[in-house]
């Protein structure tokens, strides 16, 4: 469990983080989102003490950060930023391999786990291991950058825009392996970002900042449906708000559930458990259906999804 | 972290203490019977006194300790104050001139010692930091070098200067002095001229053609390690032969030793910052502004003159700077084959062990580099887009 | 990788050479000064000339990087970055100042003989390795430093594991630059009482002895290319290093 109390943070006359009071839950993920200059990284930064803070208290698990050494403390977070700080130098084995390094790990134990890591991260451990990042594409470099800070095996991970680099495609993609990475290990998470589409999509709890100050500090769903301030409103756009809404619930939890698994009719398109409803309604509109089966991986059809129930997702 | 005015800076409370240090400790000046004999040294307070020991060590206290204040203005004080001291620091020797120098003797002359350039030294670099802290212009930073300048030239001019050996050294050789003057900047621009113009067209010549590139800049950075001692040296032997055979040369004045083999090894060092920066400077005109000019219809005439040169002008003209700087020195060492300048009487001061003589060769070779740098960065800055 | 040394050892076997076998070559150097027997400089042996330029250099620009490196890391880390600006200045101010007045200055202030050259080479010498030093440091990328604090390195682990190899290459260019000046400042360094390979220019310049001049000149260039090399050598083996395994 991370605690911050009453944390100020002033860089001269400028006060970046204004007395802000957050507490992050073990295992779950929390999303800092703003705009530029609004404080969020400040506030991450003072986490693993990158930033020393001006007054307040941050306590880890009950303790003081100041009591922790600052290296002691960093060994135990795991940090990813924007731009993936790989060591040119190194080869991404070494790279991973950094924090087992310093915690002096036996070498068949640090071998072991950066193979471990490659695997996880989608990496080819024959391969990738030996390359040097400038021979990685960025979505790849990003994967190892995710990979080194859970090298250690941390409790805690601060993700500084991991993917605010990256194209449209190769940050959804990551999103994804993100969810699933967490679902496996539960890390306690601190993401920054400024993007609020991923923050949905992430987040247990989202924090809302604005100049220094937390404005709103709830789960994705109740900021979508109360946002507490106009600025909230504007940061999630009114367009489209109700996809939004969609897009935070998945097909498993509305369906209707047949008893039996069916074999599904031919030619019709089929929806998955894990899409979301946003997925649902695009394919709905796209084949000009009311409904449509969901089916499982074997390809079985194991019950629908009807328009009428994506429509009230907002009582 | 920006730096607030409010914050103490360490830097300048340093600098005063060194130079406090260096001032106290160092021979400020010395007084010397004859041009060659060495002196008796003095320290600033028996050099100036205790009202002059007085003013140098309160003013290096002030200005440390009012950089450690959180005064409002207290760097445009500073800056006033170390521009002051700068242009009235000749004053210190005046002192020691009225107050030691034997009044009977035509020959006793006053040297320049450690102490006072120590001090000339620290208060300069105080006063680039206080002028980093202002953020100050090239402009005001130009104003302030005149200033000092200025100072240092009345001083000079006053009666009471009239016996240090430096002044004394400039009257016995006024004409020569103003003749190396010629000789060096002719030899030294020249070259850079002459190179200027051979490296435009190597230059253009790789850019067109690929397969020039790697055996043209082997060959000027081959020549630019080889050490000018060596080329000057090296020259010697077949530009004798050459003027043996040629009488046409030897009518030039073309001969082993002389200004031909200064200004031929000058030309040579000086080809390689000209080519590799030209060449740099072309090469990395983005593709998409030519590209862009192109689709508007500009001719390649146009697009080379109008968008190209232009666009590379400020590199060439760094370029132009480094190998000025590197000529004006190198031009010092030519006057060991006889080719005139400066350097003359350097090596003459260093032959006959008249360290005034050394000092009124070495001091200009060194102000003629900090002036060509001077110019030639202030042009860069004018060119610099946006302006 | 024996390939790489290649070049350098055969100027050095060269160097070696001409400084060993240069007195029995005398006669060779008869059309450049006819009608003299007096062909080779024979003050000091050219092998000692020799060894006391490449003395001259190498000290000082041993003591020119420990100074320069040094004050390198105190300006960039954060106790002492106050300092930064300043030493940058001087570091590119200080370059303007051409080498051989740095070395005829040094005479009014220490002296004739060895130790003023050593100091004055020692003390132009820093300032490439110095600047390069700071341009180095300067361009590592944040990102790379920001990542190895925050996994926890300490402040010596940034400065060897990460610092030092990334901005080695540019230091070591400064080092090169440094000594090439060195070398040519040196020979420079006879006119102020050092025992160099300048000694027998000088003579020949002031004896008027084209064949002493020639000599001179020929060892003090073949000393520059082959130290030169020597540098390519190493730069091409970090480079090598650092890139593929």
């Amino acid at each position: 469990m991370i605690e911050l109390k009453g944390v100020t943070r002033r860089f001269g006359e400028t006060v970046a983080v204004d007395g802000i009071d957050l507490t992050i839950e073990t295992g779950e993920v929390c999303v800092l989102v703003g705009s530029s200059g609004c404080g969020k990284s400040t506030t991450l930064r003072m986490i693993n003490r990158l930033l020393p803070r001006s007054s307040g208290d941050i306590l880890v698990d009950g303790e003081d950060v100041n009591d922790i050494d600052p290296q002691a403390l960093r060994l135990n977070m795991g940090y990813v930023i924007q731009s993936t700080g790989l060591f040119p130098h190194w080869t991404v084995a070494r790279n991973i391999g950094l924090v087992p390094d310093l915690l002096k790990w036996p070498a068949r134990r640090r071998e072991q786990r950066v193979n471990e890591l490659l695997t996880l991260l989608g990496l080819d451990p024959q391969t990738d291991a030996a390359r040097f990042p400038h021979q990685l594409s960025g979505g790849q470099a990003q994967r190892v950058g995710v990979a080194r800070a859970l090298a250690g095996d941390p409790n805690i991970l601060l993700m500084d825009e991991p993917f605010g680099a990256l194209d449209a495609i190769t940050r959804e993609l990551l999103q994804q392996e993100m969810l699933r990475i967490q679902k496996q290990l539960n890390k306690t998470t601190v993401f920054v970002t400024h993007d609020i589409d991923e923050a949905l999509r992430l987040a247990t709890r989202i924090a809302v900042m604005d100049q220094g100050r937390i404005i709103q500090h709830d789960t994705p769903e109740a900021i979508l449906r109360q946002p507490a301030s106009t600025f909230v409103e504007n940061l999630l756009g009114s367009g489209d708000r109700g996809l939004k809404l969609l897009a935070l619930r998945t097909v498993g939890e509305v369906m209707e559930r047949h008893p039996e698994p069916r074999r599904p009719a031919s030619d019709t398109t089929g929806l998955n458990e894990a899409d979301s409803l946003r997925v649902a309604l695009s394919a709905m509109v796209w084949e000009n259906a009311t409904q449509l089966p969901v089916l499982s991986k074997a390809g079985c059809e194991v019950g629908i999804v009807k328009r009428e129930q994506l429509l009230q997702v907002r009582p | 972290m920006p730096v607030s005015t409010a914050m103490p800076n360490r830097v300048i409370p340093v600098l005063a203490l060194a130079a406090l240090g260096l001032v106290w400790v160092l021979d400020l000046g010395v007084v010397l019977p004859n041009r060659i004999v060495a002196g008796t040294g003095y320290g600033l307070y028996g050099a100036t006194g205790w009202a002059g020991a007085f003013v140098v060590t309160a003013l290096l206290l002030a200005a440390g300790l009012l950089a450690t204040r959180p005064v409002p203005k207290r760097f445009p004080v500073l800056a006033v104050l170390l521009t002051a001291a700068l242009m009235f620091l000749p004053l210190l020797l005046e002192a020691l001139a009225t107050r030691r120098l034997p009044a009977d003797s035509a020959y006793a002359r006053i040297g320049i010692g450690a102490g006072f350039w120590s001090l000339a030294f620290f208060l300069a670099l105080m006063l680039t930091e206080t002028m980093h802290q202002l953020k100050a212009s090239r402009h005001l930073q130009l104003t302030a070098a005149l200033l000092i300048i200025l100072g240092w030239w009345v001083c000079a001019r006053r009666e009471g200067l009239g016996s240090l050996s430096l002044l004394r050294e400039y009257n016995n050789q006024a004409d020569q002095f103003t003749q190396a003057l010629s000789v060096h900047l002719l030899l030294s621009l020249g070259a850079v001229l002459i190179s200027a113009v051979l490296a435009f067209i190597l230059a253009l010549a790789m850019v067109r053609r690929k397969s020039w590139r790697r055996p043209l800049l082997g060959l000027v950075s081959f020549m630019q390690t080889i050490p000018s001692l060596a080329l000057f040296g090296l020259l010697i032997a077949p530009l004798a032969a050459l003027s043996e055979a040629l009488p046409v040369l030897q009518a030039l004045g073309i001969r082993g030793i002389g200004w031909a083999p200064a200004l031929l090894a000058l030309i040579a060092y000086s080809l390689l910052p000209m080519v590799r920066n030209t060449f740099i400077a072309l090469m990395e005109v983005p593709e998409a502004v030519v590209d862009a000019a192109r689709g508007m219809g500009m001719s390649e005439r146009q697009i080379f003159f109008q968008v190209k040169l232009s666009l590379a002008l400020p590199v060439i003209i760094e370029g132009v700077r480094i190998t000025t700087i590197q000529a004006i020195g190198l031009t010092a060492v030519a006057a060991l084959i006889g080719a005139g300048g400066f350097g003359t009487f350097i090596f003459q001061g260093l032959g006959q062990a008249a360290m005034d003589l050394v000092l009124l060769g070495a001091l200009p070779t060194v102000f003629l580099a900090l002036a060509a740098d001077a110019v030639l960065s202030a042009l860069n800055v004018r060119r610099a887009p946006g302006d | 990788m024996m390939r790489v040394w290649l070049t350098p050892v055969i100027w050095f076997a060269l160097l070696g050479v001409l400084a060993a076998f240069l007195p029995a070559m005398g006669s060779l150097f008869s059309w450049v000064q006819p009608g003299t027997d007096d062909l080779v400089y024979s003050r000091d042996s050219f092998y000692l000339l020799l060894q006391s330029h490449a003395w001259l250099v190498l000290v000082s620009a041993t003591i020119g990087t420990l100074v320069a490196v040094s004050a390198g890391i105190f300006v960039t880390r954060p106790w002492g970055r106050d300092f930064l600006p300043l030493v940058s200045q001087i570091a590119s101010i200080g370059q303007t100042v051409p080498p051989v007045a740095v070395l005829a200055l040094a005479v009014p202030a220490l002296g004739f003989g060895e130790k003023p050259t050593l100091l004055a080479l020692a003390l132009y010498g820093l300032l490439p390795i110095l600047r390069n030093t700071l341009a180095g440091m300067d361009g590592i990328n944040p990102g790379v430093l920001e990542a190895a604090r925050g996994m926890g390195m300490s402040p010596a682990g940034v400065l060897f594991k990460v610092e030092f190899p990334l901005a080695g290459r540019v230091i070591l260019a400064g080092i090169r630059t440094s000594v090439t000046i060195n070398i040519a400042t040196a020979a420079i360094g006879s006119t102020i009482g050092a025992r160099t390979l300048g000694d027998p220019v000088i003579a020949g310049l002031v004896n008027g002895n084209t064949a002493y001049v020639l000599q001179g000149a020929i060892l003090i260039g073949l000393l520059a290319l082959a130290t030169d090399s020597l540098f390519e050598a190493v730069e091409r083996l970090w480079a090598r290093r650092s890139l593929a395994v």
